[in-house]
């Protein structure tokens, strides 16, 4: 008889060995795993929260997740659901997740710029640059490689950089009140 | 009656589908600038605002899929012409001039702002959910056209001039955007359609340009009835014509 705890503890270890397909870092790092069930023995299901409605990685995730849980021991069916709420955010990724992105040029900016009722801002300066470190640093495009990663420029070494794209208005508290 | 005449009967669907379909045909459309924007960052730009689009109405699709018992594909695709809730703006041609496209994408991200607003105030849970993601998201695509139009408003003299004439190009055509969907009262309509104006007043302001928005005059309305000029035929046709050679085809 195999402990249920080691069974999750199991598919816990499988999830964190799985990378993310466009970036550097497993999608436990990532903050990309919100739930793993098992109601039933051997019955999965797991919660995944994507990070940009329109990433093209979704279903090659997913894949990944029900093929090499549904491969372990005890395991008779894996299942994974897709879900908005709670968001994704930036804060969900881990520090390994963050050593790891830096070290391939991607920041994780932790300030984002004031919400505002119409628009997002997006942190458009002082950025530290991850390959020299300063901060004369500008955002060159919103829109990256990736849906979920913005394009920036370092004045001081002149390279660029990307950063992990941060989105205001998410919780359900900052829809502005009617009227 | 079957799942879609069923769904095609609720006035609230009318309002979800009128944004649905501007996004699906608008992502569509957009995707012929692919490779050919001015700038490397404006393409890569404005290819991932429409592939963003086109997930945007699949989720609004989704949502209501699951609440009519219909597959998405089948909400997005299968519908007859009479069907769609889209305005015509999305599908004019824009000639490949860049302006133009950009003062089109700009007015409708200023409008799927309210609308999206209204639906998080209105709908019901899910599509609350969904929507306040797409708010976000599209919130970004509104912070960067907001950002180039004052940009070029207020850049060198043919950058100026060429969005003024695109502005006047489009501005006769905008108010199709703010066509009350059938079964949605008028009232409700008002307040988002002077929501819309002021946020692209402000920016225009801010970008010296002069815009001028009249509001739907009968002779451009229609499709939010369902009712389509041969530009949106010719696109709807070209969107499916894969799914028609193949149905059901996969890759």
């Amino acid at each position: 008889m195999v402990n249920g705890d080691d069974i999750l503890a199991s598919i816990h270890e499988t999830l964190a060995s799985i990378p993310d397909p466009e970036l550097p870092c497993s999608i436990v790092d990532l903050g990309l795993v919100e739930a793993v069930t098992m109601d039933d023995p051997g019955r999965v299901e797991i919660t995944l929260l994507p990070t940009f409605t329109g990433c093209p990685a979704l279903d090659m995730i997913a894949d990944d997740v029900t093929r090499k849980v549904g491969e372990l021991d005890s395991i008779e069916s894996c299942h994974v659901t897709w879900i908005f709420d709670p968001p994704w955010t930036t804060d969900r990724i881990t520090e390994r997740g963050r050593d790891s992105l830096k070290s391939h040029g991607v920041t994780v900016s932790r300030c984002g710029g004031a919400p505002s009722s119409r628009t997002v801002t997006l942190q458009t300066s002082a950025i530290p640059c991850p390959w020299c470190g300063s901060d004369r640093t500008r955002l060159e495009s919103p829109f990256g490689p990736t849906r979920c990663r913005s394009i920036h420029y370092c004045d001081a070494c002149q390279n660029t950089f990307e950063d992990m794209k941060r989105l205001d208005g998410l919780g359900k508290t900052s829809t502005p009140d009617p009227g | 009656m079957t799942a879609m005449q069923d769904m095609m009967k609720d006035p609230h669907v009318n309002l979800v589908l009128s944004l649905a379909d501007d996004l699906l045909m608008l992502g569509h459309v957009q995707g012929d600038w692919t490779g050919l924007g001015p700038i490397l960052e404006e393409d890569i730009a404005s290819s991932s605002m429409s592939q963003d689009d086109l997930s945007h109405a699949l989720m609004l699709y989704e949502h209501l899929g699951s609440r009519f018992g219909l597959d998405p594909d089948v909400v997005a695709y299968e519908r007859g012409i009479g069907d769609y809730r889209c305005c015509d703006l999305v599908t004019v041609p824009d000639e490949f001039d860049w302006a133009v496209a950009f003062v089109r994408r700009w007015m409708l991200a200023h409008w799927a702002t309210p609308l999206l607003d209204h639906l998080i105030r209105t709908g019901e849970d899910d599509l609350q959910e969904r929507c306040r993601r797409l708010r976000a998201e599209q919130a970004l695509h509104l912070m960067y056209l907001d950002d180039w139009m004052r940009r070029l408003g207020t850049g060198a003299v043919e950058a100026r001039d060429r969005m003024q004439a695109a502005i006047e190009r489009i501005s006769p055509l905008a108010g199709m955007l703010v066509e009350t969907p059938d079964g949605v009262a008028t009232s409700e309509f008002d307040a988002l359609r002077s929501d819309w104006i002021a946020g692209m007043e402000e920016v225009a302001a801010a970008a010296g340009l002069s815009l001028d928005i009249e509001l739907p005059s009968p002779d451009t309305l229609g499709g939010r009835r369902g009712v389509h000029a041969e530009h949106f035929i010719q696109q709807h046709t070209e969107m499916n014509e894969v799914r028609c050679a193949d149905p059901g085809a996969s890759w």
